[in-house]
């Protein structure tokens, strides 16, 4: 019985500290009207919801995927023979890429966006999307890189052996068995970056201003104008991938995954 | 592709804070010490509050799980793991804006939304460090009549100690150089954490040897952290 109680209250203040905040977003995304000072909306609807839809949230959303789906195609197609190279192969610098691949994470990101971008003015690449994709390429390959070198650690290095008993080359050992075997590793982390290059936030801000908006920026810019229920709105819409992910990727993604997750 | 668009700046930018107009000089160094310096003292307090207030819910709310598992409440806690810094913001500052005014955009408003964003990530680090802990030792301290409470701080944070070193280095540096969650909180005036004064200093001042100075700072504070983090990865 007590042990009940303790359960129902752990689960209510676990759910008022987690939930809360996300609740809230819900209730400004429905309050047509809130003025200062009053601890609840004068008055709930969806106007905020269905101007949304109809008007200029759309275009960034559509720019967002365009170039979270470059950003997938080119971060899998350089993490996919860089991982494979990284875990089985041993060749000098090796610990020294690994260590570059590891330096995003460690330092912060700010200072070098904004340099990135000064030098981005310079190629032209500032505001554009190649620009964006570039920056966004930083992270996708982190979190590429060391997702490939974990899952093809995991893979039997004896069955390639095996493949080259039989007379197959390393290329075709490497497509033929290696590949096929890491095929769900590839998606995770195809899913992984895919969602990283959706909400990332500070390189697009930096190096695609003023004219690459995608969904965290135009947030960014509603909230900056006080226009928070269109903040709210968007802030919900970008939750949306997570709350997929969370759901259906818990038990698939191996909690190695879920730490990269954390720097999102 | 990771030099010409990381390596690359993260050089340039260190180059350029110590040079002004061509000529090199430690002049960016003084201003940030005659106007920033006040800056670099808040975000450190800020990030060092996040991370004692990430801890402070995250250790006893692990320490409870790994004694009697449940699904609910492990689930809720990793929640923030998946809600993207910029919506943490948003969300935190709108949640405490109607019901506590005056917080969102104060240093404990920001620091709150910190340790929520990095609640998830230290759930998730001190689980897999108090689960891997073998359940002999947690009989035998049930044995020796220890409560939950007893049982987390005598037996499961000394034994994962260096795990929770990690985790809190981890999280320290990352709040040390925050940056969406205190501009999506909002900018009052008074005191900023170091990475929004990076941002104005070169987007709005359009002085990118100050920003770069003030970048140096954050990336010498968070190299300290680094360290750590790495050799214990490497081991």
């Amino acid at each position: 019985m007590t042990r009940l109680i303790v359960r129902a209250a752990a689960l209510a203040v676990a759910a008022f500290v987690i939930v809360g905040p996300l609740a809230s977003l819900v209730v400004w995304s429905l309050a047509e009207r809130w003025t200062t000072g009053s601890a609840w909306p004068q008055r709930f609807g969806l106007k905020y919801w269905s101007r949304m839809l109809s008007g200029d949230f759309l275009e960034p959303l559509r720019l967002g995927i365009v170039i979270a789906v470059i950003v997938t195609v080119l971060a899998l197609l350089m993490a996919v023979p860089l991982g494979y190279a990284l875990a089985r192969l041993s060749f000098p610098g090796r610990a020294a890429v690994l260590l570059a691949f590891l330096m995003p994470q460690a330092f912060p990101q700010l200072p070098v966006f904004a340099s990135a971008t000064r030098e981005f003015y310079r190629w032209g690449l500032a505001g554009t999307v190649s620009g964006v994709v570039l920056v966004h390429l930083v992270g996708a390959l982190v979190f590429a890189v060391w997702t490939m070198t974990a899952v093809f650690r995991a893979i039997d290095p004896a069955l390639e052996e095996a493949a080259w008993n039989l007379g197959a080359s390393t290329t075709r050992a490497f497509l033929g068995v290696a590949l096929p075997l890491a095929t769900p590793g590839v998606v995770a982390s195809a899913v992984l970056v895919f969602l990283y290059s959706l909400d990332e936030f500070t390189g697009t801000l930096l190096v695609g201003a003023p004219f690459v908006t995608t969904l965290p920026v135009y947030m960014y810019t509603a909230s900056q104008g006080y226009e928070l229920q269109i903040a709210s709105v968007t802030a919900l819409v970008l939750m949306v991938p997570g709350a997929v992910l969370l759901l259906l990727l818990e038990r698939f993604l191996k909690s190695e995954y879920l730490v990269f997750f954390g720097q999102l | 592709m990771l030099g010409l668009v990381f390596l690359w700046p993260l050089a340039a930018s260190i180059l350029a804070s110590f040079t002004r107009a061509g000529q090199p000089t430690l002049a960016n160094y003084e201003t940030v010490w005659r106007l920033y310096l006040r800056d670099v003292f808040y975000t450190l307090g800020i990030a060092a509050a996040g991370t004692a207030l990430t801890f402070a819910i995250a250790i006893p709310a692990c320490g409870w799980l790994r004694a009697r598992a449940f699904g609910p409440v492990e689930f809720l806690l990793k929640v923030p793991l998946f809600v993207p810094f910029v919506v943490v913001g948003h969300a935190l500052r709108v949640f405490l804006g109607p019901w506590a005014p005056g917080l969102a955009g104060s240093w404990t408003g920001i620091a709150v939304a910190l340790a929520w964003k990095h609640l998830g990530l230290a759930a998730l680090l001190m689980l897999g460090a108090f689960r891997a802990i073998d359940d002999s030792y947690l009989e035998a301290a049930r044995n020796f009549g220890a409560g939950t409470g007893r049982l987390t701080r005598d037996v499961l944070v000394p034994m994962a100690a260096p795990s929770i070193a990690v985790a809190s280095v981890l999280i320290f540096s990352s709040m040390l150089a925050s940056f969406s969650i205190p501009l999506m909180m909002g900018r009052g005036g008074g005191a900023q954490m170091l990475m929004i004064d990076v941002y104005y200093r070169f987007g709005q001042h359009g002085d990118f040897e100050t920003a770069a100075a003030l970048g140096v700072v954050g990336y010498v504070l968070a190299m300290g952290a680094a360290l750590v983090y790495l050799r214990r990865l490497t081991r």
